[in-house]
């Protein structure tokens, strides 16, 4: 008996052993670049003798030479798709910025630079109209695809085509579906006529940290349809940026090699590999013994334990334009002026401005960034640090607790018997005793302990109220907290992305039962701001914008609407062999990862 | 004999049916898949409506659970919501890693049961039981990912520091034809399954011992003037080895569903970590997949197993 279950036993590890011969699929070879005939054949004879003059660097990715320089960076999950505007998954857009470039991206000092084009569209070099409605990108020459096809006018008209075919699922089309038209006169100009003003137009059709504009190789994907579940949808072939996923073992690892026609040359690593390591203090040990180079996915919360183990791990931490923010549910049942009613009353001495300031100089924000997170960041005037969008005049309110019980003194809110203050709001006695709402990351916990030790000091009773990100950020028919505005303060980062076009601020944007997708989860409605952010939308002029936008930051930061905490950053752990290119606020580290290197 | 059988299979069937609405309502209130996507600024509002759409999220609860169970029946476990690929494939991806994985945990867990258990019953009492019960213990006590990340800090970072050969934490990306590597890469997972199952396995081997040891049988064969090896081979360990067998066989179909904690921490790509990651972004249809298969695999060999031991033990009959 006891053989028969040894022999079943072996049975099935030999079986298991045969079936993982089976699964493991041998690294795939690039395709050949068969295609590289049929589109020169659609060519303008003008564009082929110029495609002539200029000719590819090679047909397909350079391969990994003995000795040559890689690195492996792991990742917390595998990426869905690895075509832009098909995922809006992080670790997706991350590899996609490895292997599609844009028009243009965002640069370290935040500047808005080009890729493939020329320049940068402006009033001034004709790229936009006057009535700003017309952009127009100019191409640089001779751009190739990874195998050797040109990349044309005709790839980013059939980007713009792709993602707007109905027969396709993008998983967004915002922007783009207020194109009326893409012409192409020429192989390397680009006319997109919007059919209405669209201010972020920069975030189309470009890469950066938190748009994904990659132009997709018509060459390799015309006349298809339900694009979504394409396998060049999930994993691209043929690519422009400075690497080309050559190998992808679902659930174990990819790997990317240099890109020959990459349009600033070739990358200077000669591989990157991408492990996927679900576990973060794996990831640790994982750099301390050099299995990995680069792990991305690190929060505030772990600088102290990457501090420690230098130098055998270097800590790199990069300020962002996000910024965590605590605020006040400031819903009106009524709506102000027939404008933006909520489902849910916010909590009532919130209304009073000395409560909110109060609460705001309660906490000390400037000790949360010293000690839980060693001093790596800053407290932010607004929504938009670390970017060209802050208003630079506005200061940061310093602790100040005694002036805080001075404010709710004088709102009438007295220190009852239990320590926590006690007043009158609209007729009612309400103690200042409110629930606070937030995720469950060990960081948001650490700071709304703090903020919670900090404001019963001045007799506010703070309950933070920890709950999962899908729960807390849960739609209105499930009833989540944010959008039914059943909540009375709440934590959570937004930000930049990488235009300040945002709508949740405006009074029409507050959710309810006739517009459950609004994102003023605030539910705060303030004709003026409502108005002046509207202005914004619909201005195109930066220059305007920015003042517009000023004008903003001022209003909310004077109204102390909300409780800027700290700016959001990128905290990367490396081995001290990897070399970043230039990092910044608005740039992520794969945004030059052609600079990329390592020393022996 | 067969009647019982179709009386099983029935139950079975109306078992597992049981089993797919439970995990089908679980699954449905665990999470919302387009949650994830809440605070995203990418996405609209409209693009996330139209999401919720395709991925048929508005039709009634029912109308979901019958046209998964409706494909599942014809073997088609649905689309992954968010890999774009089938379910079956993702599984399929995944399976032999965890097989490979789980089942050589399970031989040295076992082997190593029964030669603790053994010790601690023939010594009952001595030095040797109290250490290897002590440690049975502190293995059963200890959380996996606690001792996989001290076996890792140990024997890949420290090792490392110290200048000693070091096993890999498992997050290099390593050849997995070459089976010296793959040796290497196995040696951390397969002991920290090994340490916490080996401890209650261990246990069970004892006092299942015990029992048989102060049996009149083996006191005849004794009587009989059988040296002490041959009583516990040949008479006390058979029958004392059958609750393990019940007991293995019924862990087997769980080894199908890998090992969550030790696939994570040593970045494993087996079904553990398939269905962790896929059940935090609420992919109901691979959570569903990978639930089925394990309930599927449960039931059957619940079965299996019963009828196995109408052979193993003629005591028993199946009526």
């Amino acid at each position: 008996m006891k053989r028969n279950l040894f022999a079943l036993l072996s049975l099935l590890v030999l079986a298991s052993m045969v079936l993982a011969a089976c699964g493991t699929p041998a690294p795939e070879a690039t395709e050949a670049p068969a295609a590289t005939e049929a589109p020169a054949a659609t060519e303008a004879p003008a564009a082929t003798e110029e495609v002539a003059a200029c000719a590819p660097a090679g047909t397909e990715p350079i391969a990994f030479p003995d000795g040559g320089k890689s690195v492996t960076e792991a990742y917390d999950q595998e990426p869905d798709a690895v075509v832009p505007y098909f995922s809006q998954m992080t670790f997706a857009i991350w590899v996609t910025q490895l292997t599609l470039v844009g028009l243009g991206e965002w640069d370290d000092k935040g500047t808005f630079v080009p890729e493939l084009a020329v320049e940068v569209p402006t009033a001034e070099n004709g790229g936009v109209s006057a009535d700003g409605l017309t952009i127009t990108w100019k191409l640089k020459d001779c751009l190739f695809w990874s195998d050797g096809t040109p990349l044309t006018s005709a790839d980013v008209k059939f980007t713009w085509e792709a993602i707007v075919d109905p027969a396709n699922a993008p998983a967004s089309r915002t922007g783009y579906d207020k194109i009326e038209s893409i012409e192409t006169p020429d192989d390397t100009t680009v006319v997109i006529k919007f059919a209405e003003l669209y201010p972020p137009w920069p975030t189309l059709f470009t890469q950066g940290p938190n748009n994904s504009g990659g132009i997709l190789p018509k060459h390799m994907l015309e006349g298809k349809t339900a694009l979504e579940t394409d396998p060049f949808i999930r994993q691209p072939t043929v690519g422009s940026g400075p690497f080309v996923i050559t190998e992808w073992v679902p659930g174990d690892y990819m790997t990317l090699l240099p890109n020959p026609n990459f349009y600033k040359g070739r990358a200077v690593l000669d591989r990157v590999q991408i492990r996927f390591v679900a576990d973060s203090a794996a990831a640790v040990a994982a750099l301390q013994t050099g299995d990995i180079d680069i792990y991305s996915n690190f929060s505030e919360g772990d600088i102290e334990t990457l501090k420690a183990l230098d130098p055998d791990v270097k800590l790199t931490v990069v300020p962002g334009v996000d910024y965590e923010h605590y605020f006040f549910n400031l819903g009106r049942v009524d709506g102000v002026d027939g404008r933006g009613k909520a489902d849910n009353e916010g909590f009532c001495p919130f209304k009073d401005i000395r409560v909110r300031k109060a609460i705001t100089l309660g906490i000390n924000r400037q000790a949360v960034v010293e000690t839980l997170l060693s001093g790596y960041t800053t407290v932010p005037v607004s929504q938009w640090p670390n970017s060209g969008w802050t208003n630079t005049n506005l200061t940061v309110d310093a602790y100040d607790p005694e002036a805080a019980a001075a404010l709710l003194d004088e709102a009438g809110y007295t220190l009852g018997a239990d320590g926590i203050r006690v007043g009158d709001c609209n007729g009612e006695q309400v103690k200042l005793s409110f629930n606070f709402e937030t995720t469950t990351a060990p960081i948001r916990i650490a700071i709304a302990t703090a903020a919670q030790a900090d404001l019963a000091k001045i007799g506010v009773e703070f309950t933070p109220i920890h709950t999962p990100a899908g729960t807390f950020f849960g739609q209105y028919v499930d009833g989540g907290p944010l959008t039914t505005g059943n909540y009375d303060m709440g934590g959570y980062t937004t930000g930049f992305y990488p235009d300040p076009y945002t709508d949740n601020y405006q009074c029409e944007a507050i959710p309810n039962a006739e517009k459950p997708d609004g994102v003023n989860w605030y539910h705060n409605c303030d004709p003026y701001l409502s108005d002046l952010m509207d202005t914004m939308l619909d201005t195109v002029d930066a220059a305007e914008r920015k003042a517009i936008l000023d004008e903003a930051q001022k209003y909310i930061a004077e109204n102390y609407y909300v409780i800027p905490m700290y700016a959001r950053g990128n905290v990367y752990g490396s081995t001290p062999r990897f070399v970043f290119g230039p990092l910044g606020p608005e740039s992520d580290k794969n945004w030059n990862a052609e600079l990329w290197d390592v020393t022996e | 004999m067969w009647s019982y059988l179709l009386r099983r299979v029935f139950q079975a069937i109306f078992t597992l049916l049981i089993i797919t609405v439970l995990c089908f309502l679980l699954t449905r209130f665990s999470g919302d898949p387009i949650a994830q996507y809440a605070n995203n600024p990418r996405m609209s509002a409209e693009d996330k409506a139209a999401l919720r759409e395709r991925l048929g999220l508005n039709a009634p609860l029912y109308v979901q659970y019958f046209k998964w169970l409706g494909l599942a029946l014809q073997g088609d476990l649905g689309q992954s919501f968010f890999a774009k690929q089938p379910v079956s494939d993702l599984i399929v991806q995944r399976l032999p890693n965890t097989m490979i994985l789980m089942l050589t945990a399970e031989i040295v867990t076992v082997s190593f049961a029964l030669l603790l258990g053994i010790i601690s019953a023939v010594k009952q009492y001595s030095f040797w039981d109290n250490a290897i019960t002590t440690f049975s213990f502190i293995g059963f006590s200890i959380p996996i990912f606690f001792s996989a990340l001290g076996l890792m800090l140990i024997f890949a970072v420290q090792f490392k520091e110290w200048g000693w050969p070091y096993l890999p934490t498992g997050a290099s990306v390593w050849d997995k034809s070459d089976p010296v590597e793959y040796i290497r890469n196995l040696i951390l997972p397969v002991t920290a399954l090994a340490f916490v199952n080996t401890a209650g396995y261990s246990r069970f081997v004892r006092t299942s011992i015990l029992e048989v040891l102060g049996q009149d049988y083996i006191r005849t064969a004794r009587a009989k003037g059988l040296t002490s090896r041959t009583v516990l081979f040949k008479h006390a360990l058979r029958n004392a080895a059958l609750p393990l067998v019940t007991i293995v066989g019924l862990d087997i179909p769980f080894l199908l569903g890998g090992a969550i904690v030790t696939e994570s921490v040593f970045s494993w790509p087996g079904m553990g970590r398939l269905f962790w990651e896929y059940a935090q972004r609420s992919d109901y249809p691979v959570v569903l997949g990978i639930l089925l298969i394990i309930s599927l695999a449960v039931v059957v060999l619940t079965i299996v197993t019963d009828v196995i031991y109408t052979f193993v033990d003629p005591r028993i009959r199946l009526s």
